[in-house]
């Protein structure tokens, strides 16, 4: 280290002090490096004794707070993570604590903390979810969609493809939810249209396309799964059911037939398996008043000449009952004293117009009464409904 | 390293090294162990046979103080979280009762290690440091680095609300100056070291190696000084590089990227630095007036602060607020995240104050950078979540509010506006909040010294009966400049070619006491009379001035140059011309040495 400017105008004595100098100076940093190299050594070992010690408690406050979150004790879960980071800061625990955060209720807390987790990885499909998830529980919906489809986009571990579809069910829920109708269904066709060929999946998109007002959807997607065998109760159920509401009640006698006769029937709540009898006896009961074009025309005829007198009885006694509301009847009545007096169901099967005009005369006296004297009960009742949708009913 | 003891290195070295000086009251030693005509003598002898050997040894031997540095700061860590986890147990909660004894068992241990062994480990470490910068030399001795690794350790493990940094800062100084002492370097170079590893403590504690530079020449050294800048960056670069080594290079602390998508948000920034300026001389106050007193107490009762103050700092811990105990990052951490409420915010914010202030005034060893960070960063999320509360529009996170509020004490309490916002950019790693901390620190700044004038190192300072210099004050002095003094010109100027006989005439029409001659290169010679009348009596008349003149030239002055630059010339010449920079040969004016002594008396 020492340098040797000065070397040819020192004295001899200097010249060999120098020379110590430069020995000295060598022999010190070489000292000096050796205790550096002790120093490190030392400082190692603590330093991996620690770590040890540190990893050992990481996993022991880490294993807890997984414990507490899976059985649902969240304000534990969060202590014990909190404890767990102290001493490794990692990041699986951190979403998990910004998780148990966001379980415990502590939305602002677990949204900065995810935000900050976040802000490292903005393709997280897992933080985005959660994000997606808190900003939906706070009501704010531009965040909570832009995150969930931030979640669809991103990166996954694991199977990314079970993860994508389960979030656009999800979002699909959420938007549900906000009676976002038609962006829902968006979601629910996508995802129909990617789903495996899996039972459950299918039932459970067509579920929530039945949410999202889109019943042709759901009814179809419920018949595809009803028609494998063993046929799935929740899906016979369901054709049944949607069949139903959209009026197609063959559709539903056969399947919420089917429905109640399948063994796996027990398993379906007590209060779904009494409104599933009720909607079978309905639909049975409306398939027999029902003048179906395919009935023998005898039967038909007969059928026709029934729900004649049970549409005439019910403009009668609206009539008596309401006599207020005679001149809102009067175009029905005055259609009713056209037709003849007296007719047989042999006069009437030879007739093909006026049966129809009677048909159409029962379903129109039926509505008209409804509005005015209230929603008829018994046969009056099925009659309404068939005249709600009569091409329906006998859909297949 | 070069013994202590007689060596087989026969140069005349009186070193008397070994026997550390007995320190004062403050803790700080009287007098450095090597005599100062001793030290003057090595160097005289090293300037002559290895004239370049201390700034070569400076440079290399800066990376070994920050590489040793940075090893002691990591092991000094390592046994506070020791000594907290063995303490205080893996994860405190309120209602243990060893949350309420811990502290004060920690603090009769620490009394009794400072008062038997190390009595210059009480304090911060930084007016130490400063104290053997500007008073001994540079010597910080061994026993007061083990004393100081020792004690702050069991103290701030044990649960006493002070932090790491100004011990490892001090730590970091103590290696400096062993290692300078035994490799004996010049009184010059051996002073300097000591801020080199206060650099290279600091930037390993912190893991932030320009707030460390810049600390330590804002508050240790007080100017930019080229002659140990080099040593400081390797020094502090060395050390953070141990430090990473060891725990990664992780910031201290994240948050997410503040966005301004309004500048009007920079107000309610501006309303945390206005809280900031107000809090930072409370804080100062009340250290100031609590720590005279306690140690003006009885000596008996030194043995007991520390205990006492520890049971303080329990009972606060015990009935609620385990955060305010130790250093407290993995809390400033949590209210990053938006973790508390305002309300749980600010009473960390005075819970903490009043925790630090009875653990730091009772002498008890450890620092006051974690604290004032700790209080900084709570009421930077309290203040941000109350504006929150009220003002929903605002975009900045709670935690970006607790990131500046950070910056904002620092600038307020410790008084060093450029460091605290390069800290609050190194401890977070995020640029982005760089316009809000700025702002938010200057407020806080200028508030806090409107209100407080002497910042709180210089108020320890002279509790200690020290004299150290104010750095604060250093660097709002404004040097005077040759422009501060300077008179028009009227001395006669003749040129070079004129005759001596001339001259002669001239100057005895002005009557004046000296003259000024212009040569044909552009250049000035300042002439007193006797030395023209020297000329005139060996040379005749005809002969032109500039072969009466002496071979030197008058200095190259301008105005924008020190005052003092001009001093050491006037025993040659009677008066200094002043030259225009844009053009050689021009006068601006000239200054005499009654000028230049007149603006000095006068600048008051």
């Amino acid at each position: 280290m020492t340098t040797l400017h000065a070397g040819t105008l020192l004295s001899p004595e200097e010249r060999l002090a120098r020379r110590r100098l430069i020995l000295r100076d060598a022999l010190s940093l070489l000292t000096l490096f050796l205790i550096t190299v002790v120093i490190f050594t030392l400082t190692l070992f603590l330093y991996r004794s620690f770590e040890n010690h540190r990893e050992e408690l990481w996993r022991r406050w880490k294993s807890r707070g997984e414990a507490a979150l899976q059985a649902g004790r969240p304000k534990d879960a969060v202590e014990d993570l909190r404890s767990a980071l102290a001493y490794i800061p990692d990041r699986q625990t951190e979403v998990e604590l910004a998780t148990a955060l966001a379980d415990a209720g502590h939305t602002i807390e677990a949204t900065a903390y995810f935000n900050t987790l976040w802000e490292s990885t903005p393709g997280d499909g897992q933080i985005n979810l959660q994000l997606a998830r808190l900003a939906a529980r706070v009501g704010n919906e531009p965040a909570a969609v832009l995150h969930y489809e931030a979640a669809l986009d991103g990166t996954w571990e694991g199977n990314g493809y079970d993860h994508r579809r389960q979030i656009r069910l999800e979002l699909a829920g959420y938007l549900i939810s906000r009676r976002e109708y038609n962006q829902a269904r968006s979601q629910l066709l996508v995802a129909a249209s990617n789903a495996p060929d899996d039972p459950a999946i299918k039932i459970q998109i067509a579920a929530l396309l039945e949410q999202a007002k889109d019943v042709q959807s759901a009814l179809g997607i419920y018949r595809a799964v009803a028609a494998r065998r063993p046929a799935p109760v929740p899906a016979v159920e369901g054709a049944g059911r949607i069949a139903y509401s959209m009026g197609m009640f063959r559709v539903a006698a056969d399947y919420l037939d089917r429905a109640s006769a399948s063994p796996d029937a027990a398993e379906l709540p007590d209060a779904e398996r009494a409104a599933d009898r009720t909607m079978l006896d309905i639909s049975s009961r409306i398939l027999l008043l029902f003048p179906a074009f395919d009935l023998p025309a005898r039967e038909r005829s007969q059928r026709i000449l029934s729900a004649k007198n049970l549409a005439h009885q019910r403009l009668a006694g609206c009539a008596a009952a309401n006599s207020a509301a005679a001149s809102q009847l009067a175009a029905l009545v005055t259609r009713w004293d056209q037709l003849p007096a007296r007719l047989t169901a042999a006069q009437l099967e030879q007739q093909p117009d006026l049966e129809q005009t009677i048909v159409q005369l029962a379903f129109d006296t039926e509505s008209v009464t409804s509005r005015i004297c209230g929603a008829p009960t018994g046969d009056d009742a099925l009659l309404l409904r068939i005249a709600a949708n009569p091409i329906a009913v006998e859909q297949p | 390293m070069t013994p202590e003891s007689p060596t087989d290195f026969q140069m005349p070295v009186p070193v008397t090294a070994g026997a550390p000086a007995a320190p004062d009251s403050a803790g700080i030693p009287e007098s450095s162990p090597v005599s100062a005509t001793a030290r003057t003598s090595f160097a005289a002898t090293i300037d002559r046979i290895a004239p370049t050997r201390d700034e070569r040894l400076f440079l290399v031997l800066s990376i070994f103080i920050g590489v040793i540095s940075g090893l002691l700061v990591v092991a000094f860590r390592i046994a506070i979280e020791w000594i907290k986890i063995l303490s205080l147990g893996s994860a405190p909660h309120p209602g243990q009762l060893r949350l309420l004894l811990v502290p004060g068992i920690a603090g009769i241990v620490v009394a009794a290690l400072v008062m038997w062994f190390f009595p210059a480990a009480r304090g911060s470490g930084v007016n130490q440091t400063k104290a053997a910068l500007y008073v001994y030399d540079g010597y910080i001795s061994i026993r007061t680095v083990i004393g100081k690794f020792l004690t702050s350790a069991l103290a701030i493990g044990g649960g006493h609300s002070l932090g790491p940094e100004d011990p490892s800062l001090q730590i970091g100084a103590g290696v400096a100056s062993i290692i300078a002492r035994n490799l004996r370097l010049s009184r010059r170079r051996l002073r300097m070291f000591a801020p080199i590893g206060a650099a290279a403590g600091l930037a390993a504690a912190f893991n932030a190696p320009i707030s460390a530079i810049l600390f330590v020449i804002e508050e240790v050294i007080g100017s930019w000084s080229a002659a140990v800048l080099g040593s400081l960056v390797l020094a502090a670069i060395s050390s953070v590089v141990v430090m990473r080594g060891f725990m990664g290079s992780e910031p201290m602390f994240r948050i997410p990227s503040v966005t301004l998508r309004d500048t009007r948000e920079l107000l309610a920034y501006a309303v945390l630095g206005v809280f900031g300026g107000l809090l930072a001389p409370l804080f100062s106050l009340i250290l100031g007036f609590l720590r005279p007193r306690m140690r003006a107490m009885p000596r008996g009762t030194l043995y007991l602060q520390p205990a006492v103050a520890g049971l303080m700092v329990g009972a606060i811990g015990y009935f609620g607020f385990p955060q305010v105990m130790g250093v407290g990052y993995d809390v400033i951490d949590q209210a990053m995240h938006g973790q508390f409420v305002w309300q749980m915010l600010l009473a960390l914010v005075f819970l903490k104050l009043l925790a630090t202030t009875v653990s730091f005034s009772s002498g008890t060893p450890g620092g006051m950078f974690a604290p004032t960070l700790f209080i900084g960063a709570m009421l930077g999320g309290a203040v941000g979540a109350f504006e929150k509360h009220f003002f929903p529009g605002l975009t900045g996170t709670v935690g970006a509010y607790s990131l500046v509020g950070m910056g904002v004490l620092f600038a307020g309490f410790l008084r060093v506006p450029l460091t605290s916002v390069f800290m609050v950019l190194e401890v977070s790693g995020n640029y982005s909040i760089i316009l809000p901390v700025i702002l938010a620190n200057t407020i806080a700044f200028l508030l806090s010294r409107s209100l407080q004038p002497v910042g709180i190192f210089e108020i320890f300072t002279h509790q200690d009966g020290l004299d150290l210099p104010s750095m604060e004050v250093q660097r709002e002095e404004s040097a005077l400049h040759i422009e501060d003094a300077i008179q028009p010109v009227a001395a006669p100027v003749v040129q070079g070619s004129d005759s001596i006989g001339k001259v002669a005439d001239i100057l005895a029409d002005a009557r004046a006491a000296a003259l000024l001659v212009q040569l044909p290169d552009g250049s000035w010679y300042a002439m007193s009379p006797a030395e023209l009348n020297a000329a005139a009596a060996t040379l005749t008349p005809e002969t032109p001035i500039q072969r009466a003149l002496k071979p030197d030239r008058a200095p190259q002055l301008f105005p924008d140059m020190p005052l003092d630059s001009t001093l050491h010339y006037f025993p040659r010449w009677p008066l200094l011309p002043v030259s225009n920079r844009a053009s050689r040969g021009t006068l601006e004016g000239v200054v005499t040495l009654d000028d230049v002594l007149h603006r000095y008396r006068s600048s008051d």
